[in-house]
């Protein structure tokens, strides 16, 4: 029987230190390392980033950085996931380890939600200032209004320096210079000592008297009345009184030190400018396109035809922010991230100079270990089982065509 | 050892005996009530509670009062007719508070590294201590409902004012308009929480042009009151020695 009682009350009080920590150890999210675990289908059929560009891989703390580049928001958007006409251009870091300076989208700062048209393509920028050492992975994300976050491709950035440096000073419309960082500290930290002190007064005055055994003898015997004397009464309504005062004569002072104030600003901004994305002049139709298990290589069937005026190459295919490039046509020089680069990891059968007003069938093979370590084989296990992605063409005198591609995909595991 | 010895011997004895349960039926009371109302409010209160940039005049002002009347009309319930204890209210709020503290001190700063002043929570005292005056002076749950469920409500925004009112002083930031508020949610990266789902400065209160925070507050106080009564029940039925009885 002890040993019953015993383990009932080693488990009620786990229990009890269970509920008492379960609240207080929520943390809000601060890793942004889901870009792995994200279905294909989404990374390869929702934004399309690309000319994406870190201006640093070191920054100190104070010191700024900026991430730019365009995403196409795909015109084959999924059914399953909300069309972004609700979205927001974040960046997907481990909490604020840099603080967003500003972002812009289409030269047009986006603090807050915006609507983004399908087949549109967008330049975007966000300037980032280091805040906390470390090396971080710094990802380009969207998120969408009932699709979740989106996140982008991401690089590893070093930030050196002591936080403790860190200041973020911003001058306010009625002229003062704060430091946002520590802004307004004391007076919280007054506020809340302050009532909560009073709050533990009036607990105090009631534990300094005996408590649960003697007064609920007292109620059951029928002298409740007693419990309460006409000292509780003049204390209690001294207790009253006083918090209704404080109350009101601290929200006057307020509104005398601080006579400007404005509401929360909220609200979707419309009519972002999209980019005028030149006129194609490359036709490209996909015959059949397998994805090879074993391999690890997407095969595709392409015809190309050339519209132009002048002869073109694939350079590049770029799907989920993993770049293939035939390094004979086309070199990054941006020192995008080494594991979502293929730098050799497009064949194309005959890449030769595809004349104006000619047309060839090839084949196309993008291969590489990022199909694998991004999960983006995975995309044979989707309900709706079809890739995505973006070519580049290069004519001779080095311009460049984008042109989107949308089919079925063939799994062989032979 | 006998069920019929008694397990004081004197008096003083039992007068010390009394005085131990005291304490600790009142230090399992306040972690209980810490936990349960700390996990309560963070999932119904939950982001208007942690960021600045949420503390609005319309929803934060309303919601923030009714989901957290919650448990301290219930522990009033346990305390006062029992007991005759009127410190329900406040025992709650003390005990959430320090929840609160901790996690916000601990996880979202000391963790994450969230500057606190952007995630402080909302001070609930002033109205906690009148709902117990209340209570105590009346001996009434409908008036305790009625005054103190209305006070509840009407004292949140102006108890909060003091503390908050410095973050929204309106800066210009890149040729927009924003206060010091938003400037914290824009510039204080949080992955999980972007800005289409932070529900401020919705509703259908326009008609009372600038003046919506006493306006949402009244309705606030209403709605408390009614929250009150229920959570008084919820009390008293927890309340009841029935269980023990039969054992
Ligand atoms: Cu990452």
């Amino acid at each position: 029987m002890k040993l019953i009682k015993d383990k009932v009350a080693k488990l009620s009080f786990v229990a009890l230190l269970a509920t008492v920590s379960a609240a207080m150890l929520y943390t809000p999210t601060a890793s942004a390392h889901g870009e792995k675990s994200q279905a294909a289908f989404m990374r390869m059929r929702t934004i399309h980033w690309f000319d994406l560009n870190w201006s640093k891989e070191e920054v100190a703390v104070n010191d700024t950085m900026t991430i730019s580049g365009k995403f196409f928001v795909f015109s084959g958007w999924p059914e399953t996931v909300d069309k972004p006409e609700i979205s927001f251009l974040n960046i997907g870091i481990p909490g604020p380890v840099f603080i967003r300076a500003g972002s812009w989208i289409g030269g047009q700062l986006v603090p807050r939600s915006v609507s983004l048209e399908l087949g549109e393509t967008y330049d975007f920028k966000v300037l980032l200032k280091a805040r906390r050492p470390g090396d971080w992975h710094v990802h380009t994300m969207l998120n969408v209004k009932g699709g979740g976050p989106i996140i982008g491709p991401g690089k590893w950035v070093t930030i050196t320096g002591s936080m403790g440096d860190f200041v973020n000073n911003i001058t306010t419309l009625t002229g003062e210079t704060i430091n946002l960082e520590t802004y307004n500290l004391e007076n919280i930290y007054f506020w809340h000592a302050f009532w909560y002190a009073l709050g533990l007064a009036w607990l105090f005055y009631w534990v300094r008297k005996p408590m649960f055994i003697p007064r609920s003898i007292a109620v059951e015997a029928g002298k409740a009345d007693s419990l309460i004397t006409a000292t509780d009464k003049k204390v209690a309504m001294g207790f009253a009184a006083g918090t209704i005062a404080i109350v009101a004569i601290s929200m006057g002072n307020t509104n005398e030190q601080f006579p400007v104030t404005t509401p929360l600003q909220a609200g979707l901004l419309r009519g972002i400018k999209s980019i005028e994305m030149p006129a194609t002049s490359v036709n490209v139709k996909v015959e059949d396109a397998t994805y090879r298990v074993p391999g690890r290589a997407m095969q595709m069937t392409l015809t190309i035809t050339n519209n132009g005026d002048s002869a073109v190459r694939l350079g590049e295919f770029n799907t989920a922010g993993v770049r293939f490039l035939d390094s004979s046509v086309a070199q990054d020089e941006t020192g995008y991230p080494d594991d979502l680069l293929a730098e050799e990891g497009l064949t194309v059968s005959d890449n030769s100079p595809l004349a104006p007003g000619q047309s060839r069938t090839v084949q196309v093979t993008a291969s590489d270990a990022a199909w694998e370590v991004y999960r983006l084989a995975d995309l044979i296990y989707d309900p709706d089982s079809r890739f995505a992605g973006l070519l580049f063409f290069y004519d001779e005198a080095g311009n460049r065509q984008l042109i989107t591609i949308d089919a079925p995909l063939i799994p062989t595991f032979i | 050892m006998s069920a019929s010895q008694s397990a004081v011997r004197s008096r003083a004895e039992a007068v010390k005996v009394s005085r131990t349960f005291d304490w600790l039926i009142l230090f399992t009371l306040f972690f209980v009530v810490l936990g349960g109302y700390h996990i309560h409010y963070m999932l119904t209160g939950g982001d208007w509670d942690f960021w600045t940039d949420w503390k609005d005049r319309r929803l934060w002002v309303t919601v923030a009062p009714i989901v957290s009347i919650t448990f301290p009309a219930a522990v009033q319930a346990c305390l006062w007719w029992r007991y005759r204890l009127p410190f329900g209210a406040v025992v709650c709020v003390l005990g959430l508070l320090l929840g609160e503290w901790i996690n916000r001190y601990l996880n979202f700063w000391g963790w994450t590294y969230f500057p606190v002043n952007f995630c402080f929570p909302s001070n609930l005292m002033p109205g906690a201590i009148v709902l117990d005056v209340v209570l105590m002076m009346t001996g009434s749950m409908t008036a305790t409902a009625v005054i103190g469920g209305m006070a509840w409500g009407l004292l949140f925004y102006p108890g909060n004012w003091p503390i908050i009112a410095p973050l929204h002083v309106p800066v210009e930031y890149n040729g927009m308009m924003m206060t010091l508020a938003d400037l914290q949610g824009y510039h204080y990266v949080r992955t999980g929480t972007p800005e289409y789902i932070r529900m401020v400065e919705k509703g259908t209160l326009r008609t009372f042009g600038k003046d919506v925070a006493p306006v949402s507050a009244f309705f606030s106080a209403f709605v408390s009151i009614l929250i009150y009564f229920l959570w008084h029940f919820f009390g008293q039925w927890f309340a009841k020695t029935d269980f023990v009885k039969a054992a």
